[in-house]
């Protein structure tokens, strides 16, 4: 795309003997939209406060534009951060707020002016210079927080789980909003978040993080479609994760049937994860079918059905746009394509499995997600 | 229920204001009787205005609160953002150990500041002075650090922290972030922890007591000095105006906080009540640098000579009740002198103010068995008394005393006797026959007795005809044993406090010194003065002295002499009623004192009386240990239980209840 302006080496971060960050290697290219992509605890966060300049690491290096930048305080660094909740200073307006970096740095009145009127045309905000910031929406003062970091014209910007404190309407109109800015302004963004979804239609590059590490780092389809191991596929969409034998080249067999796929390079009889994506399956009547399986829950998700069905005592997620009473049997069928080899990881045996699948369930997990962060 | 509620709430504020109105209502009262209200004037307001001391109390007050308010304010503030950066564990302790002076009796905090002061300043430094204006500012910056840091911790717990951060990525150092950012945000807590500093200094009295000099001495240090005598009425207006002063503070800083929250809440745009309010608060924090700088370059200016002086209190006549004010008129004589007066409260005070150190005096005035006492100890300076030619006028009987007998070290300043005061309307004239008056029963609970183990022992030793300056340790106790005898029938073991309850009829008898009797019967004509002249008397003589503490022995004595002269004297004993032990200063003194048979008895009776003298140190102790478990032991019989029950029962209460508090809290 362009050339490469911030570089992590082996980038290691420790609290109190408790190792946060485990080797982090990563560079970013100029205008480029790349998000750190975790659960909370994964070390996104840190990640980007070590960028910003708010930490130093336990070792490794941070490069930017080919310098080491580990000992530059955040205050001499061309980068600029919309935080989490904002952190809007309360006892200015939001002129004030947006022209703050700039009277930090002593600029002309006039060009304060001229430059925090335009920020606050770029972010849909003007005719509010003189709003006080508790007297706006939660969505507005999102955008002043990103017009204040804009407006002095970082190389990059550093983005906190900008859009979490929104309810589900905003943070989708926020996204475009987002993507929109960052074209127009060509700017570098780091954006930092838990939520896939935001991750994949935003961002160039994703990074996904777990437990202080890098799981994978790919263009969003390829993170989607080849997942590098059971935690990245169950992370980012639902994935049905069975283990498997890798016989030979495009061929693999798992519920005692041998299946074609389109993968190959691994070691003869390697015991292997195998990931089916829950919208890939076909149903079939069961005479056709590949494996013939028994619905045991339905749950209707508007655009699709989410059935669970049970093969073998192993149940699956399938989502189909036709309704399948719970209790009926059904065929289904695979096709090469449908079918996603993985080596073996830490995290095999650890997702996949819906036998303990219900929607209050999902829904439990990601607030108890959104209380910790 | 919504009615008795409003009741309630009104009863509780006039239960709080009450005291407030009363001092109001007195400071614009025309009579000089607070239970009786005659008419409406400002006079008091106009008389406290030309009191140039009352004012240079005041105003050392305000000067100490303001520049201790300023130092703690930034001390204080620093230390809370350092704290808040600690780690949660060690800021929990820092807190706590923050806290403590706070919680610390003021009394523990006054005499170990005093003690880390004199060993400083006098061992380390090897300062004859070390109590000074300094050590009184360090006091209450110390106890002023820790409400500034308990008022701005929470507000920056409140604070989200990024905003420090946010600043910082846009460009600020941590410095700038500090005061373009943080500051806003925490200062409300700055001015309500500041407020409380301010009022906390200014009227704290306890600490200043123990850490202060003779050189600079606040308004509740030297109120306290005021028991001897009522409290003037234009004392009710400065504190009528203080009590106000306060009140629109308070008012004003709650108006402010109020504003900015409804600003808040609604959806106004900023209007300029911050900015108003930042400019306030800067224009006071300028106004507190400003008065301290005005004070050190004042400070250091003066090149008058400061004479410290410590007398008892109401025991120079200062210009009331159409007096002559002795300071003024000295200093007019002498303009580069400043006199500095400050007073102690009884003669063992005095002893143990100079032996602890610390501070520097000049001229001392206490009783003859004490000069014995300090002259054997070394702590008198010889006096030169070629400066103090009018010493010639003293009257030869009071040169070369028992307690000076080379007339060295010392120079007469009153004399007197010890009598009883007693009230004619109640006592029985017939009863009044000797010192066992004291021990009448008739008259169980109105018999006040003096608070001092000397002059208690003396008037025993007279009723029991044994020596008043015996050392036998039978005679001695058998003296304990009378005044334990005397015990149940004493309402109250006074010194100053007399004047109050003698005049107003509260007790009807007490023994105390004719000088102070004389200024009771003024107030109370029903009051009688009786001095028992077979069984003997105390003769008592206060006289001038120069501690070895001194720092300009010059001017002390010049104001030695200045207070010899027969003329100053005379009008000194106008105010203060006691005899003059000079002959002549009776020419100069109103014909009722000069004729009174109470200030100077005739020789005849005098020749009764004896003198105190300086016992040693083992019988000093001796007798103090007597005294005090004659009159001081716990009365058992006494409804003494009950304050102890209800404290028991406070106390129980909050054990059993507290645990169920915090375990329904840990529920929730």
């Amino acid at each position: 795309m362009s050339k490469e302006l911030i570089r992590l080496q082996d980038l290691t971060m420790e609290f109190d003997g408790e190792r946060i960050l485990d080797s982090i290697n990563l560079y970013i290219n100029d205008h480029e939209f790349l998000t750190l992509l975790g659960p909370s605890g994964c070390g996104k966060t840190t990640t980007l406060r070590i960028i910003g300049g708010f930490l130093n690491p336990t070792s490794g290096t941070v490069t930017f534009d080919g310098e080491t930048i580990n000992d530059v305080p955040p205050y001499k660094r061309q980068i600029n951060t919309v935080f989490q909740r904002y952190a809007l200073f309360p006892h200015l307006n939001v002129f004030d707020n947006i022209a703050f970096g700039l009277r930090v740095a002593k600029l002309p009145r006039e060009e304060v002016t001229e430059r925090v009127n335009r920020m606050l045309e770029v972010v849909s905000l003007k005719g509010y210079g003189h709003r006080h910031i508790n007297s706006l929406s939660g969505g507005q003062q999102q955008r002043v927080a990103i017009a204040r970091a804009l407006v002095n014209e970082p190389k990059v910007l550093l983005l906190d789980e900008p859009l979490g404190a929104l309810d589900l309407r905003l943070r989708k109109d926020m996204q475009i909003e987002l993507k929109r800015i960052q074209q127009a302004m060509g700017i570098t963004f780091v954006y930092v978040t838990h939520d896939q979804e935001e991750a994949l239609s935003m961002s160039d590059t994703v990074v996904v993080m777990d437990k202080g590490r890098i799981q994978q780092i790919g263009r969003p389809e390829d993170i989607y479609n080849e997942p590098k191991n059971a935690f990245v596929a169950d992370f980012i969409g639902e994935s049905n994760i069975l283990d498997g034998v890798m016989l030979s080249d495009y061929k693999v067999r798992f519920f005692g049937r041998t299946f074609q796929c389109v993968d190959k390079g691994f070691a003869p009889n390697e015991s292997v994860d195998v990931v089916i994506r829950p919208e890939d399956i076909d149903i079939v009547a069961p005479e056709e079918g590949h494996l013939v399986g028994v619905v045991t829950g339905v749950t209707f998700k508007g655009l699709n059905y989410d059935i669970i069905v049970e093969f073998k005592g192993f149940k699956w997620l399938i989502q189909t746009t036709d309704f399948h009473g719970e209790g009926s049997t059904i065929g289904i069928r695979l096709n090469p394509e449908d079918i996603h080899i993985m080596h073996k990881s830490e995290y095999s045996g650890m997702f996949g499995d819906y036998s303990s699948y219900s929607a209050e369930y999902d829904e439990l997990t990601e607030d108890a997600e959104d209380e910790e962060e | 229920m919504k009615k008795a509620n409003r009741i309630l709430t009104v009863l509780m504020f006039i239960f709080l204001y009450i005291p407030m109105v009363v001092l109001i209502v007195a400071s614009f009262n025309t009579s000089q009787d607070i239970t009786k209200f005659e008419g409406f004037t400002l006079r008091q307001y106009a008389e406290l205005f030309r009191d140039e001391d009352l004012l240079r109390l005041l105003g050392n007050s305000v000067l100490i609160a303001l520049l201790s308010t300023a130092i703690s304010v930034a001390f204080g503030t620093a230390a809370a953002v350092g704290i808040h950066r600690l780690k949660p564990k060690m800021r929990k302790v820092v807190m706590n150990l923050t806290n403590i002076p706070m919680t610390n009796p003021d009394i523990v905090t006054g005499v170990s500041l005093s003690l880390l002061f004199v060993f400083v300043g006098t061992r380390l430094l090897g300062q004859r002075e070390s109590l000074t204006f300094w050590t009184l500012l360090i006091a209450h910056v110390t106890f002023g650090l820790p409400y500034v840091i308990l008022n701005v911790m929470p507000k920056l717990q409140q604070m989200d922290g990024s905003l420090t951060d946010a600043a910082m990525d846009l460009g600020c150092t941590p410095v700038k972030a500090f005061f373009k950012v943080i500051l806003h945000e925490i200062l409300p807590g700055i001015v309500s922890g500041g407020i409380m500093t301010f009022t906390m200094s200014l009227d704290d009295f306890v600490i200043s007591y123990f850490v202060t000099g003779s050189g600079f001495v606040t308004l509740p240090v030297e109120i306290y000095t005021y028991t001897k005598k009522p409290i003037q009425n234009k004392v009710y207006a400065m504190f009528t105006l203080l009590f106000l002063l306060i009140f629109v503070l308070m008012v004003a800083m709650n108006l402010l906080q109020l504003r900015a929250n409804r600003k808040r809440e609604t959806m106004r745009s900023v209007s300029k009540g911050g900015a108003i309010f930042r400019r306030c608060a800067a224009g006071f924090a300028a106004a507190c640098v400003l008065a301290g700088c005005c004070f050190l370059a004042f400070g250091n200016k003066q090149d008058k000579i400061i004479l410290n002086v410590k007398n008892w209190g109401m025991n120079m006549a200062d210009g009331s009740d159409g007096t002559l004010d002795i300071v003024k008129a000295f200093e007019e004589k002498y303009p580069n002198i400043k006199v500095n007066m400050s007073y102690y409260e009884s003669n063992e005070t005095l002893y143990s103010q100079l032996k602890n150190g610390g501070i520097s005096v000049d001229v001392i005035i206490p009783s003859d068995y004490m000069i014995d006492r300090m002259r054997q100890e070394g702590m008198l300076e010889k006096l030169n008394f070629d400066n103090i030619p009018n010493f010639q006028y003293v009257d030869e009987q009071f040169k070369n005393p028992d307690y000076d007998p080379n007339n060295e070290y010392s120079v007469p300043y009153t004399w007197g006797t010890v009598g009883i005061l007693y009230n004619t309307k109640y006592v029985d004239p017939a009863d009044v026959t000797g010192w066992e008056l004291l021990w009448n029963e008739d008259y169980a609970g109105k018999i006040l007795m003096i608070d001092n183990s000397r002059d208690a022992f003396g008037i025993a030793q007279y009723l029991l005809g044994y020596s008043v300056n015996t050392e036998d340790r039978e005679e001695l106790q058998a003296c304990a044993d009378k005044l334990a005898e005397q015990k149940p029938l004493v309402q109250q073991y006074v010194m100053d406090q007399i004047y109050s309850i003698m005049e107003n009829e509260e007790a009807w008898i007490a023994p105390y010194y004719a000088g102070d009797c004389m200024l009771m019967m003024e107030e109370n004509e029903d009051l009688a003065f009786f001095l028992p002249q077979e069984q003997g008397f105390n003769l008592f003589t206060d006289a001038m002295c120069i501690p070895t503490c001194c720092k300009e022995k010059d001017a002390a004595e010049k104001f030695i002499n200045f207070l010899t002269d027969p003329e100053i004297s005379g009008a000194n004993m106008d105010y203060i009623c006691y005899a003059s032990p000079i002959s002549a200063a009776r020419d100069y003194m109103e014909d009722y004192l000069a004729e009174s048979e109470i200030v100077y008895p005739s020789e005849e009776i005098l020749a009764n009386g004896t003198a105190y003298k300086y016992l040693t140190k083992e019988t000093t102790r001796y007798v103090e240990g007597l005294y005090q478990s004659a009159t001081k032991t716990a009365d058992a019989e006494g409804p003494n239980w009950i304050p102890y029950a209800i404290g028991g029962a406070v106390l129980l209460g909050l054990a059993v209840t507290l645990p169920v508090i915090r375990r329904r809290k840990k529920t929730q």
